[in-house]
């Protein structure tokens, strides 16, 4: 059995607090300093990986002989944001993903960042999992900076995902979770899988096996590793952006994850007013479709689709 | 003066998101310079100052008296503004964090990157910025050492405090920096409190707006001195936090000089009225920011003082 501790906790100004709970398993006899954080909820409106921490602490719950190490379960790092469908910091509009590592001199949203630091600093590797936001269905996958290939990658290849894109270094993202807990010397991966607010079950139990296998290769739980799927490298292939050329209600016409053909209709935009079709989204490559948008209302710009082509 | 689009962006169901620009002595050979009112929809103190702006260039043109050009765009994020949002209605981004834009790229990546190009070439820029927080502040000039920042310009505005500081990993992708980066002469003047105007920081921002094209030769007028700003740097502010949550009831205002030990708010319990908490200054010095909500929570920065420390 877990113990629920609060690691954080600050008074709201009317009877309230904020907390931020974790569920800690331990090895049943002897100590460990091992430990692994698995992590979701930076984004209120993100919830796969609420069910994969609930999968995740039901297996524990029923194998607690095969832990061997230190094992946190935080479900919940927005609870304010995920109680009320809100993406960022209710109340200041923050997202909680953009001021890692946080401070304890800075407003509530930096304090949040700096106690959920604080509360994962030493663990030996962390994973956050997201959902996409709720415009855009992802499959699972991981995405990691290029600077930190070499260490993660190998750990991504066990988590069972379809997809691993190691995409360039961008500044802004040093404000990340994930960066400040790699700096930190926390070996950490961002999982994306689904799509906002809502829970794509098969997607949720297709994650638990790999990180039941992670544990099981790292040396977290005394099982046998998993046979899991071996993901696309995104350094194999190119992926192609499929933006709106105009506003309108974006009208799918092939499911999300299907390999398509260069030149296909990915889906069109249409116009509800004239009943016009303003536009058809055409695939540039050939590939898997492996982001395609869950919120029809587009515009100019709107992300509508990715594709992932391998090269040759 | 003349009256230009900046962008015009189509909607699917509003009507379209014009973005509109005054100029002033186009023809002028002169020094140029150009302002940017409110990126944000709670940013209404910005929008009050550049709309006042255009309406004083409008005046002294008819006077003869612009002898440079001057670009002034009150409002970025009309759409926003017009439903009291803060940042792009649809996906909640804040078009202030996409700098310098993507033409191909997603809406407000596209909107940043029109409204950039239309930048281009000026000597000076302003940006009017409000909060990034639940505070108010007393007007200062924010400058972020991008490796091209212009300490001089930013002193002609003559205001009481330059914030003179490096710049975070989220400030590379917002306005200012790319601005200096590509050769403006940027900064940021920061004033008021989100989703109200204060008609005293408002005119003290307009006079220092003034003053700056006076002394750069791109207002034929006579402007007062103002402060020799102090450079305040990071280490001169001494942040006081709540160690309560409750009720919070302010008895300074921002720009007020304090003494050590002086009673600047106090905190009573928001459910019994008990009195929790007296905030007192551990330190001389201006209270330059302080909370602006009634209701605050446990750990949330108060006050912030600044005092010359790093100058002893």
């Amino acid at each position: 059995m877990g113990v629920i501790e609060e690691v954080f906790s600050i008074d709201l100004p009317v009877g309230e607090q904020f907390r931020i709970q974790r569920c800690r398993y331990t090895p049943q006899s002897g100590e460990t300093k091992k430990r692994i954080s698995i992590v979701s909820g930076i984004h209120g409106d993100e919830l796969e990986g609420q069910y994969v921490c609930f999968l995740l602490g039901e297996w524990l719950r029923s194998n607690p002989e095969k832990i061997k190490a230190t094992i946190d379960i935080y479900p919940a790092i927005n609870s304010l944001g995920i109680d009320s469908i809100t993406r960022s910091v209710p109340f200041y509009d923050v997202d909680l993903n953009r001021i890692f590592p946080g401070s304890k001199n800075d407003f509530l949203p930096a304090q949040i960042a700096d106690g959920v630091v604080s509360a994962m600093s030493g663990s030996e590797i962390a994973i956050d999992i997201h959902s996409s936001n709720v415009f855009l269905r992802e499959i699972p996958q991981v995405r990691i900076a290029k600077s930190q290939a070499d260490t993660l990658v190998p750990l991504a290849n066990k988590l069972n995902i379809d997809f691993v894109w190691v995409h360039d270094a961008v500044t802004v993202l040093e404000s990340t979770f994930a960066h400040a807990m790699n700096t930190l010397g926390t070996k950490t991966l961002v999982v994306e899988m689904g799509v906002g607010m809502r829970l794509s079950k098969a997607y949720g139990h297709q994650l638990l096996d790999g990180i039941l296998n992670l544990m099981a290769c790292e040396g977290f739980l005394d099982i046998a590793p998993l046979e899991v799927r071996m993901p696309i490298q995104s350094e194999v292939g190119e992926v192609a952006y499929l933006n709106a050329s105009c506003p309108g209600l974006f009208v799918p016409a092939i499911e999300h994850c299907q390999m398509i053909q260069k030149g296909e209709i990915v889906g069109e935009i249409v116009d509800p007013l004239s009943g016009q079709t303003l536009d058809e989204v055409i695939a540039p490559i050939g590939g898997i479709l492996f982001t395609l948008r869950a919120y029809p209302i587009v515009y100019e710009g709107s992300l509508v689709g990715r594709i992932f082509g391998e090269n040759g | 003066m003349k009256r230009i689009e900046i962008l015009n962006f189509k909607s699917p169901n509003r009507a379209p998101l014009k973005v509109e620009g005054f100029i002033f002595g186009e023809e002028s050979a002169g020094t140029s310079i150009a302002f940017i009112g409110s990126m944000s929809g709670d940013h209404i103190n910005q929008l009050y100052v550049a709309s006042g702006l255009v309406d004083y260039l409008r005046q002294k043109e008819e006077e003869g008296k612009i002898t440079g050009k001057i670009l002034v765009i009150p409002a970025i994020n009309t759409y926003a503004l017009n439903m009291g949002e803060t940042f792009w209605p649809l996906d909640k981004t804040d078009i202030n964090m996409m700098f310098p834009g993507y033409a191909q790229g997603e809406t407000t990546q596209r909107i940043a990157a029109k409204l950039f190009e239309s930048l281009q070439g000026y000597d000076y820029g302003v940006i009017l910025e409000g909060r990034r927080d639940q505070g108010m502040c007393l007007p200062y000039v924010k400058l972020i050492q991008s490796g091209y920042e212009d300490i001089d310009s930013a002193r002609d505005l003559g205001m009481r405090f330059i914030h003179f500081r490096p710049y975070s990993p989220i400030e590379t992708v917002m306005l200012q920096y790319n601005w200096q980066l590509w050769g403006t002469k940027a900064c940021s003047v920061v004033f008021g409190k989100n989703g109200t105007i204060d008609r005293v920081s408002s005119s003290e921002v307009h006079g220092a707006l003034v003053r700056l094209m006076s002394k750069r030769g791109i207002l034929d007028i006579s402007a007062f001195e103002g402060y020799a700003s102090n450079i305040i740097e990071p280490d001169d502010i001494t942040v006081l936090k709540a160690q309560c949550a409750g009720i919070f009831d302010s008895l300074v205002g921002c720009g007020v000089a304090v003494q050590k030990g002086e009673v600047l708010g106090r905190i009573t319990d928001a459910l019994s009225g008990e009195k929790l908490e007296n905030i007192t200054a551990p330190i001389d010095g201006v209270v330059t920011c302080q909370y602006a909500n009634p209701l605050i929570f446990q750990n949330s920065i108060a006050f912030r003082i600044a005092s010359a420390i790093s100058k002893r």
